[in-house]
């Protein structure tokens, strides 16, 4: 039986040829792809949050490990094509409008991918109604909004009004973030959840549906 | 006799002794949103941003982009407008490249961002080559004459002498885009490096142009955020300021970066740039660095200009709240030396102007130097 830990590791890492190879020798002895993506590839990728975190790693070594968890899913892809790959809850998520800044977001949502959600990312400069609009449309559990401008900051609370209006609000947490934003300021607007950097975006959520 | 705002803003730059703190503020943000909604205030409608920042009796710090223009040769450049984005193609014997940027200064901040980059694929880097490589510098002194002498002693036009960001901010940021960036980097670093010394040669070509232009100051770098910049910091970007420092300090200029950004894990490697000049430093609460770190992590040997975060501005912080957080920031940067006051790194256009003069009067009461704590 291949070990799992190692898998982990070479996705914190970030090597991509390891994480395939071991995936496939995991595969290969038969171990469970449920189990190779839960305690090897999220696995991986939780510790590599938790230094990211910590400021131990940087925004490259975030990138390395999501392209090694990627190109080890793709691996497992067809062992998964019944069940499809197993997802804790889904995200839309996106950079409010007027806002150019997405390299935060994008890591946000990549470590949300990477340790099991189903993400959909709308990208940066975000119209309120599109955000109103996918939570129609996608039915996520999560509504993620960056901003980065303390100018487009209050965009936030015109997207949770709209979900209002549209008698959406209980159908979906929200959760905000991006430099300018505490927590203090998250709980004014009244979002459900609020996470400092990328890496404690991934328990927040989790903590958001009870996982 | 008194020293002017410019005059005062240049001595802290150079590290000389002033008797009170200078202080140097920014606006556009908050002057052109007002200004393209008709909202400025009663007082201030018809006004300029100058104006305005002599009206609050603060130093004045303008942005103008370049003292240099590009210009082709041997390729032709289509330009496409569809408002608010424009289209670049540059179509070259080696292929063609485009990128497509949306521009607009409506919302206050001046917003130029590539949606879609130059760099699209390994087959673009012989082309990107070839426009960087027949791309020139021409002179484009006359706008910034003119800006300079709207703002005279009340202040400091900064500009660049050619791209806002170095070379490797330029192709992580502008060409390549920062993700795309590292796995380029991770999967063919020659290529990368053969582009990023492209970029240098123009930009070499350009401060050849721009030192004739006789500006006192040049901003050499802008937007760095620690998560990003700190792994790839030492190999590429500080030989470069090395190099651009050495150059302009021969020549007697001041060097300058536009550090508004996380600085908390670049601070240190600051020291080696040769940098004079850290302008709009953003401390806490909007990054993870205090102004008494910063004094301390930049060292003695550089001047810092800013001090002020954006939110402070903001109708959440009371006006008691705003004084506090000022008089507290110049006990942290006792005794005051190479220190300009300034913002990190605007007046966001929800935040209140008169905050501006509430600064001007903060200094005169607590920001005789040297300030004693
Ligand atoms: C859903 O839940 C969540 C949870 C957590 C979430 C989350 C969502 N979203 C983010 N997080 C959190 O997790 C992420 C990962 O750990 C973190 O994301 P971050 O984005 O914080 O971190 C990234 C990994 C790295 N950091 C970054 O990417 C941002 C770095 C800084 C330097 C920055 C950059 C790079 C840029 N900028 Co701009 N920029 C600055 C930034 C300074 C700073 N201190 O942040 C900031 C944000 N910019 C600012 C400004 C003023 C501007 N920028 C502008 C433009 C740009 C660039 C395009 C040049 C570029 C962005 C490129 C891009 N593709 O994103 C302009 C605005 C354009 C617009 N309309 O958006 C312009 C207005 C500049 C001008 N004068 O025109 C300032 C905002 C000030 C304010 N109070 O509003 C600024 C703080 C710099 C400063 N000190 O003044 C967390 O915040």
């Amino acid at each position: 039986m291949a070990d799992i830990s190692l898998l982990a590791q070479a996705i914190d890492r970030g090597d991509m040829e390891k994480a395939v190879a071991l995936t496939r020798a995991a595969a290969a002895s038969g171990a469970n792809p449920k189990d190779i993506i839960a305690k090897g590839l999220q696995a991986g990728m939780a510790s590599v949050g938790e230094k990211f975190s910590s400021g131990e790693y940087f925004l490259p070594d975030m990138l390395m490990a999501a392209r090694a968890l990627k190109a080890a899913l793709e691996v497992l892809k067809p062992m998964l094509e019944k069940t499809g790959i197993p997802t804790i809850g889904r995200v839309v998520i996106g950079t409010v409008e007027g806002d150019m800044h997405d390299i935060g977001k994008n890591v946000v949502a990549t470590f949300l991918s990477g340790n099991g959600f189903e993400v959909f990312d709308l990208g940066l400069n975000v119209p309120v109604q599109k955000f109103v609009d996918e939570v129609k449309d996608k039915k996520p559990d999560i509504l993620g909004m960056s901003a980065l401008l303390t100018t487009t900051m209050p965009v936030f609370s015109k997207v949770i009004k709209a979900l209002e209006q549209g008698g959406l609000r209980s159908s979906v947490k929200v959760i905000v973030g991006g430099a300018p934003v505490t927590q203090d300021y998250a709980n004014y607007i009244g979002a459900d959840g609020y996470a400092h950097d990328g890496g404690r975006a991934v328990p927040e959520c989790r903590k958001l549906l009870g996982k | 006799m008194a020293l002017t705002p410019k005059q005062q803003i240049l001595a802290a730059a150079r590290g000389q002794k002033l008797d009170k703190l200078p202080f140097g503020a920014r606006i556009d943000v908050w002057y052109n949103y007002h200004s393209a909604h008709g909202t400025l205030p009663d007082k201030y409608k018809g006004w300029s941003q100058v104006d305005i920042l002599r009206d609050q009796g603060a130093g004045v710090e303008v942005r103008f982009f370049a003292v240099t223009r590009e210009e082709y040769r041997d390729m032709e450049v289509v330009e496409t407008n569809d408002p608010p984005y424009i289209t670049t193609e540059y179509r070259t014997p080696v292929g063609t490249v485009a990128k497509k940027e949306v521009f607009d200064t409506s919302e206050g901040p001046w917003i130029k961002y590539e949606m879609e980059k130059l760099f699209k694929s390994e087959k673009d880097y012989p082309v990107i080559k070839y426009v960087m490589e027949h791309t020139g510098a021409v002179a484009n002194f006359e706008p910034y004459y003119k800006l300079r002498e709207e703002v005279g002693e009340d202040g400091m036009v900064m500009t660049a002498a050619g791209g806002l960001w170095s070379p490797v901010q330029r192709v992580m940021r502008e060409i390549i885009g920062y993700e795309q960036f590292f796995y380029e980097l991770a999967d063919r670093p020659a290529r990368v490096e053969e582009m990023i010394e492209a970029v240098k040669d123009l930009e070499r070509r350009k401060l050849r142009v721009g030192i004739e232009c006789d500006l006192e100051i040049f901003n050499i770098c802008a937007n760095w955020s620690d998560d990003i910049q700190t792994p790839v910091f030492r190999k590429y970007f500080i030989p470069w300021f090395q190099e651009v420092s050495e150059f302009l300090h021969a020549r007697g200029r001041l060097v300058m970066a536009h550090t508004d950004g996380e600085m908390r894990r670049l601070n240190r490697m600051f020291r080696e740039t040769g940098i004079d000049i850290a302008e709009a430093i953003t401390p806490a609460p909007q990054t993870l660095v205090s102004m008494k770190e910063f004094r301390e992590q930049l060292g003695d040997g550089a001047t810092i200009w800013g001090g002020i975060p954006s939110i402070l501005f903001e109708p959440m912080y009371s006006d008691a709240d705003f004084d506090a957080y000022i008089k507290n920031m110049f006990k942290e940067m006792a005794p005051g030396y190479r220190f300009i006051v300034g913002m990190g790194d605007n007046v966001p256009f929800d935040g209140d102007i008169n905050r501006v003069g509430r600064v001007v009067e903060l200094i005169d009461k607590y920001g005789r130097l040297p300030i004693q704590v």
